[in-house]
């Protein structure tokens, strides 16, 4: 094969490997990320940069399934707003905000620390693909960048400095997702905090922010209260909302037939539980679970997940 | 000098006669055996020499011609032997043989007699056709009893019939073989065994009794292949007909281990998941060959890791789920193969195994998790009306809460009444597992409770037509190891559990 005689054109390959640079003043430099002090002079950007709103959401790389779900729910939530959803790439809550936005109707950005060439973890390399595909992969670093540790503080800055507010889920003290919260408050960013359970070490610096004046957040409209401008969003968000849950519940105080009503009580809302588990905890043949789990299941009290997983149904 | 020995083959699973017939002529000494394939003629040639001559007789130094009838019929395997041995010392005797003896065996080099396969299909097939007298490998007389009340003669060593053939001394009846019957190995895992699951158990249970399909999901290491191992033993026993046709089976295709006789347990086969659509359900050549399918006929088919399978091999299981059998193509026009069995299949339940696990998070992507599940085509789907999750192991303490669990021989009593059950109700069958729409509607009328709740779950949960049969029939078991004639709303409930999901 003969070689490419000329010069490397600004667009290299196609699809989703279409790359180019972005000088902070191009136009497209986004506009948000210029008002930090210490913008990043160019961008090497694979994919392309939506240009409307961002949120980022950070945490912890060895997250806890309930992290994981939560960050994943907030960010398909916003993503159906139509906010893009910023994060880092990494293992645990970053993965899950990414995937959660994909599965939204908006892109999402990860800024990664490395070069475009060295995707970090390798075993996002599928992600990463995924997130370029509509989103964009963004770098300050040249290719062959290694992932070394001094690089990830520096990358922090450009999430939060790309982001109208930072939502933090389960992030230890001392984190690299509590520094990005810190930057993104001396930014003037608004930050968040997804409160984890008080016996969860992964809470800890969540809940010190929320001491400190962050906004817990619950559900996406916790956070697109907090913009003016992102007032339709909203009531997109609302709206989908709605149309998801198709299954409405009657209140939290559980159903009223005494049998069914000892099988919800062992139910939470949030970590779902096997049928094994629960014949187990009540003394109870399989077959009678079944019964009292499709009653409750049919009446709205519970969900069923993945086969014999349930949990408490909420709105 | 002419003699003339019968023996015979297996075409497919069917025994065939095969008539041997050998001629001494004057002329350059020489040794023809017409009518075999070429291979197995060149090597059947020099065994039966070689066997002869090291067994105390004399091979003929003349033109030895020897000829096996009917020519068109493709011989295959080595069971021809011991006929063409007798044949040909016979004719050298100038000494006939009786008419209605078989001769059935392989011979080593130094005149042992090696079992054979099918003896059992080849007998039962000779019996009807006059044959009253069965000279066969010892490790095939209790096999072959099975099939013949005539007498049958354990060889052990071409050496044995020299006194029997020359001075037509008698051969008694090999007293030994018959003390010598061995049951083959049980594989088979004990309920009790099993700790914990008794979701994935009552769904075995359910399976048994009504001979429905049954999904395992979960992640590796819980424990599906212990479940699927443990099914046919809480299956009933089978009938006399239905172990002399696995028997026969197991012997065509070389299953049986020697000195075997009836097999009563019904077989589990667990094929490994390259295995080619050729080798899992049979195929067609010059003669039929049995697959996995028919192997796990009146049994279970396990098939781990059922989304690694070729696409090909699960789409050809498609004919045998849905008629029991199996049609095969041959060079002229098919044959047909049993293979009536409860699929067992297990997957992980995502590409990263952890969906549905209350203490991992999956990361798979809705459309990862869609794509694998689609590996497992419709029509395979459509057929397995049973599915759970089965949860990796349950921790220490769940275990030790645990009272102490049902043996197989407990749930299987249930599973025969259940069983008896749908016999009266279709003595001609199927179970309640293979029942149509249309028969469902008349087996499986609902009671008004029922009936709202199955209506309720099908819009709530929005099942196809489909997926109401497959509970409908599932409810019908579930009422039947209930002893109830009419399926009533509790049934109806379990039933949905079993129901596929997300
Ligand atoms: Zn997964």
């Amino acid at each position: 094969m003969a070689e490419d005689p000329l010069p490397d054109p600004p667009h290299k390959g196609e699809g989703d490997r279409r790359e180019s640079t972005v000088w902070l003043t191009d136009p497209t430099y986004p506009w948000l990320l210029k008002q930090i002090h210490d913008p990043p002079p160019r961008l090497f950007v694979r994919g392309r940069l939506p240009p409307v709103p961002m949120i980022a959401i950070v945490g912890s790389r060895r997250a806890t399934p309930y992290g994981c779900r939560a960050a994943h729910r907030l960010a398909r939530d916003l993503s159906d707003a139509g906010v893009v959803v910023v994060s880092g790439l990494a293992r645990g809550i970053d993965a899950a905000a990414h995937r959660g936005a994909l599965e939204g109707g908006t892109p999402t950005v990860a800024v990664m620390a490395t070069g475009l060439d060295r995707i970090y973890p390798p075993e996002h390399g599928e992600l990463a693909t995924g997130i370029a595909a509509s989103g964009a992969l963004i770098t300050e670093a040249e290719e062959g960048t290694l992932p070394l540790p001094g690089r990830f503080p520096v990358r922090n800055r450009i999430i939060s400095g790309l982001s109208l507010g930072v939502v933090v889920v389960e992030a230890a003290e001392r984190s690299g997702a509590l520094i990005t919260a810190r930057m993104a408050a001396e930014q003037g960013r608004e930050v968040f905090c997804v409160p984890g359970s008080i016996e969860n070490p992964l809470a800890i610096g969540g809940h010190r922010l929320i001491k400190d004046g962050a906004k817990l957040v619950q559900t996406v409209e916790d956070v697109l209260d907090e913009f003016a401008d992102l007032a339709h969003a909203r009531a997109r968000a609302h709206a989908r909302t709605h149309a998801r849950t198709r299954t409405r519940t009657r209140a939290d105080s559980g159903p009223q037939d005494p049998e069914l009503f000892a099988v919800w009580e062992l139910l939470d809302w949030v970590e779902p539980r096997h049928h094994d588990d629960l014949a187990v905890m009540m003394n109870l043949d399989s077959k009678e679970v079944s019964r009292r789990l499709t009653l409750l299941e049919m009446s709205g009290y519970i969900i069923g997940d993945c086969g014999a997983v349930t949990r408490r149904a909420r709105d | 000098m002419l003699a003339r020995a019968l023996c015979g083959t297996v075409f497919g699973l069917d025994g065939v006669r095969v008539e041997v017939e050998a001629d001494i002529a004057d002329g350059l000494p020489g040794f023809h055996i017409v009518g075999l394939g070429d291979r197995a003629l060149q090597e059947a040639r020099e065994r039966v020499k070689i066997a002869i001559n090291n067994s105390g007789f004399e091979f003929p130094g003349r033109r030895v011609t020897v000829n096996l009838a009917p020519a068109q019929l493709p011989k295959e395997g080595t069971g021809f032997d011991l006929a063409i041995a007798a044949a040909v010392v016979n004719a050298a005797l100038d000494r006939r043989l009786p008419s209605d003896a078989a001769w059935l065996g392989e011979l080593a080099l130094d005149g042992a007699v090696r079992p054979i396969r099918g003896t059992l299909a080849i007998t039962a097939h000779l019996d009807r056709l006059g044959v009253r007298r069965f000279y066969v490998p010892s490790a095939n007389v209790a096999e072959a009893r099975i099939a013949t009340a005539a007498p049958v003669l354990g060889v052990d060593h071409l050496r044995d019939l020299k006194a029997h053939w020359e001075d037509g001394a008698p051969l008694t009846e090999a007293a030994r073989a018959a003390a010598d019957v061995v049951s083959p190995v049980s594989i088979l895992i004990d309920l009790a065994d099993v700790r914990g699951q008794p979701h994935a158990k009552r769904a075995l249970e359910v399976a048994a009794a009504g001979a429905h399909h049954l999904l395992l999901v979960g992640p590796p290491g819980a424990g599906k292949t212990l479940l699927a191992r443990a099914l046919p033993g809480i299956l009933p026993g089978l009938t006399q007909q239905e172990a002399v046709e696995v028997t026969s089976i197991a012997s065509c295709v070389g299953m049986l281990p020697p000195g075997a006789g009836l097999l009563e347990v019904p077989p589990f086969r667990a094929p490994h998941h390259t295995i080619s659509p050729a080798a899992l359900v049979g195929g067609g050549g010059a003669a039929p060959r049995p697959g996995e399918v028919t192997r796990a006929h009146r049994g279970v088919l396990f098939m781990d890791e059922i989304t690694e399978f070729r696409r090909d091999a699960l789409e050809s299981l498609r004919q045998p789920l849905e008629e029991g059998k199996l049609a095969v193509a041959r060079t002229r026009g098919h044959a047909v193969l049993p293979g009536r069995f409860i699929l067992v299949a297990a997957a992980n339940p995502c590409p990263c195994g952890f969906a549905g696990d209350p203490k991992r998070f999956c990361e798979c992507t809705p459309l990862e998790r869609q794509r694998y599940r689609a590996r497992l085509s419709g029509p395979i789907r459509d057929r397995i009306d049973l599915q759970v999750t089965v949860p990796r192991q349950a921790a220490g303490e769940l275990l030790r809460a645990e009272v102490v669990a049902e043996n197989s021989a407990t749930v299987r009593d249930r599973v025969i009444q259940a069983r008896a059950r749908q016999h009266a109700r279709r003595p001609q069958g199927p179970l309640n597992g293979a029942l149509s729409g249309t028969q469902l509607r008349k087996d499986a009328a609902l009671d008004a409770n029922s009936q709202v709740l199955l209506e309720t779950a099908a819009d709530r949960l929005q099942l196809s037509g489909r997926a109401v049969h497959r509970v409908l029939r599932v409810a019908r078991t579930i009422a039947d190891l209930d002893h109830r004639p009419q399926i009533e709303q509790s049934h109806v409930a379990e039933a949905l559990q079993y129901r596929e999901s997300g």
